[in-house]
């Protein structure tokens, strides 16, 4: 009697021929593929946030094979045959969630609506070659447009966000820019605590000590390890350096590369670890994106070193602490997004 | 059952390549996701292997720059990742035994001795092999199984699980003689290799 042999037989019987969906897997681990970091293209990036949310939510959302897609908007909208691809993304601070409760002002946090705390816009040419993301300070004042009974009016690019949530400012955007919004994320405060705190916290270096009660931060100067409570009071903070928000904007840049570093290193040394991240990354984040639509996504991302840029702004004449969009040289760059 | 002809590069040449180039990543997917999907899909069956394959991937793709080039096949590296993943469904893969084990006989129902006595086939020693390997300690069960249904020898077995050869003989032989014990082999003297 050969055991082995039986083994092998009943091994045998067992034995199914791997289904044409395996090849689904094969792209799997490029999803994670660290990209390669053109010294430029970091230094001037205008929404590596979301560039980063999108990094990791996107084999995440692979990894656990789950369709968040939520319908978008009417189903009026013409097909977009042209191939280009326009995705939304928008870090929102709503306090809706377990756990978003404590943060802003009393009236935010009673029964108000969310805002848009980072908004940018990921541009896919039809060729599939280097995407574009442009980052949209929040403090815009732009035309906003009359959606869910509020008319149209002119206010901060946010408050479309906070009356009529992303339908309102994917409608704005796109009356402003021409560019047609063909998909959108969402990362809320809650999640991105949860995500910092999977990472098991992340570093960052500051020149001065940091005390904002608004925030709920305070940090002494030079390196810090930040949990997920302050390292979202950091991503908030507002009222240090000159108080504006293109500053603020490269702090959350500076942030989300150290985030995006700590998760690479997790990657390799702490498997386990870099699964509990993906696992936070996906629950934090919304998307109307399927998992096919994200897949392309991760790989043009992947395959070319995306350009980083804010739309070009200036000063509000009226208001010191808002700004505006240049003109012409905002619809020049909208105009390549077309 | 597997074969490398000589034309084609090593695996450590791809993963070396891939440091610099992940696509060349690619190719050993291509070489062995179906390899390791027939293999993992013995142990736990179809539902978790196809998102078990791609994990091997994932983890081997994130391991890639400690990877030994000293030894040209990768496949005992990925049946080693394989291995580890697999381990978290050792209570299902136990269960999925047990079930085959109480899949109904065709034919008379004999003593198991009498019937493997007779050379009759695996399908009908199903139900000892399957209750052997559902109680086999899960070290032990990689191990068989590797040699088994992974086709690794036995320095193959070493290196994926990271252990010397000679406890891949230790474990081996503890194994085969539980199986034999379950197909009725009463005989505890006889002790092959």
């Amino acid at each position: 009697m050969d055991d082995l042999k039986l083994l092998r037989d009943f091994g045998r019987e067992l034995e199914q021929e791997p289904p044409a969906t395996l090849v689904r897997q094969r792209r799997r681990y490029m999803g994670t593929a660290p990209r390669r970091r053109g010294r430029a293209g970091w230094a001037m990036m205008g929404a590596v946030a979301v560039a980063t949310a999108l990094a990791v939510a996107v084999p995440t959302l692979l990894l656990s094979n789950r369709d968040r897609a939520l319908p978008m908007g009417s189903g009026d909208r013409p097909v977009n045959v042209s191939g280009v691809r326009n995705i939304l993304l928008i870090g929102s601070d709503t306090r809706e969630g377990p756990g978003n409760e404590d943060y802003g002002p009393r009236e935010a946090r009673q029964g108000s609506k969310a805002r848009a705390d980072t908004i940018a816009l990921v541009h896919l040419p039809a060729d599939r070659g280097k995407p574009t993301v442009v980052s949209v300070p929040r403090d815009s004042l732009v035309q906003i447009a009359a959606c869910e009974g509020s008319p149209a009016r002119r206010d901060m690019i946010n408050a479309a966000y906070t009356t009529g949530g992303v339908e309102c400012l994917v409608k704005t955007l796109e009356k402003l820019t021409g560019v047609r919004v063909d998909h959108y994320a969402e990362v809320d405060f809650s999640g991105f605590k949860k995500v910092v705190d999977a990472l098991g916290g992340v570093e960052v270096t500051i020149k001065q000590p940091i005390e904002d009660p608004k925030a709920k931060l305070s940090l002494p100067g030079g390196r810090s390890t930040l949990d997920g409570e302050k390292a979202l009071g950091y991503f908030r903070l507002r009222h240090t350096g000159d108080g504006s928000d293109v500053q603020r904007i490269k702090r959350q840049q500076s942030l989300l590369y150290a985030m995006l570093a700590k998760a690479k290193t997790a990657l390799v040394t702490n498997p386990a670890g870099f699964r509990e991240f993906l696992g936070a990354v996906t629950a934090a984040t919304t998307t109307d994106l399927n998992v096919e639509e994200m897949y392309q996504l991760a790989t043009s991302l992947r395959k070319s070193k995306p350009v980083f840029v804010t739309v070009p702004w200036a000063p509000a004449p009226d208001d010191p602490n808002r700004l505006v969009w240049k003109q012409p040289e905002a619809k020049e760059l909208f105009a390549k997004l077309r | 059952m597997i074969t490398q002809p000589a034309t084609r590069a090593a695996d450590a040449e791809l993963v070396s390549a891939s440091w610099t180039d992940p696509e060349a990543f690619a190719e050993l997917f291509d070489r062995y996701s179906g390899m390791l999907y027939r293999y993992v899909v013995k142990r736990l069956g179809p539902e978790p292997a196809e998102d078990l394959v791609g994990e091997t991937f994932l983890v081997a793709f994130s391991r890639r720059r400690s990877y030994d080039t000293g030894y040209s096949d990768a496949r005992p590296w990925l049946f080693g990742i394989l291995t580890k993943l697999i381990s978290r469904h050792h209570r299902s893969e136990a269960a999925r035994y047990r079930a085959m084990r109480r899949a109904p006989l065709d034919g008379d129902v004999e003593s198991p001795a009498d019937r493997v006595a007779a050379g009759v086939s695996a399908q009908a020693a199903r139900p000892e092999l399957a209750a052997a390997l559902a109680k086999l300690p899960a070290k032990d069960r990689d191990v068989l199984l590797l040699i088994a249904w992974g086709d690794l020898t036995y320095d193959e077995v070493a290196r994926a699980l990271d252990i010397p050869i000679g406890t891949v003989r230790s474990r081996l032989n503890r194994g085969r003689r539980k199986v034999r014990a379950a197909l009725g082999d009463t005989n505890p003297m006889i002790e092959e290799e």
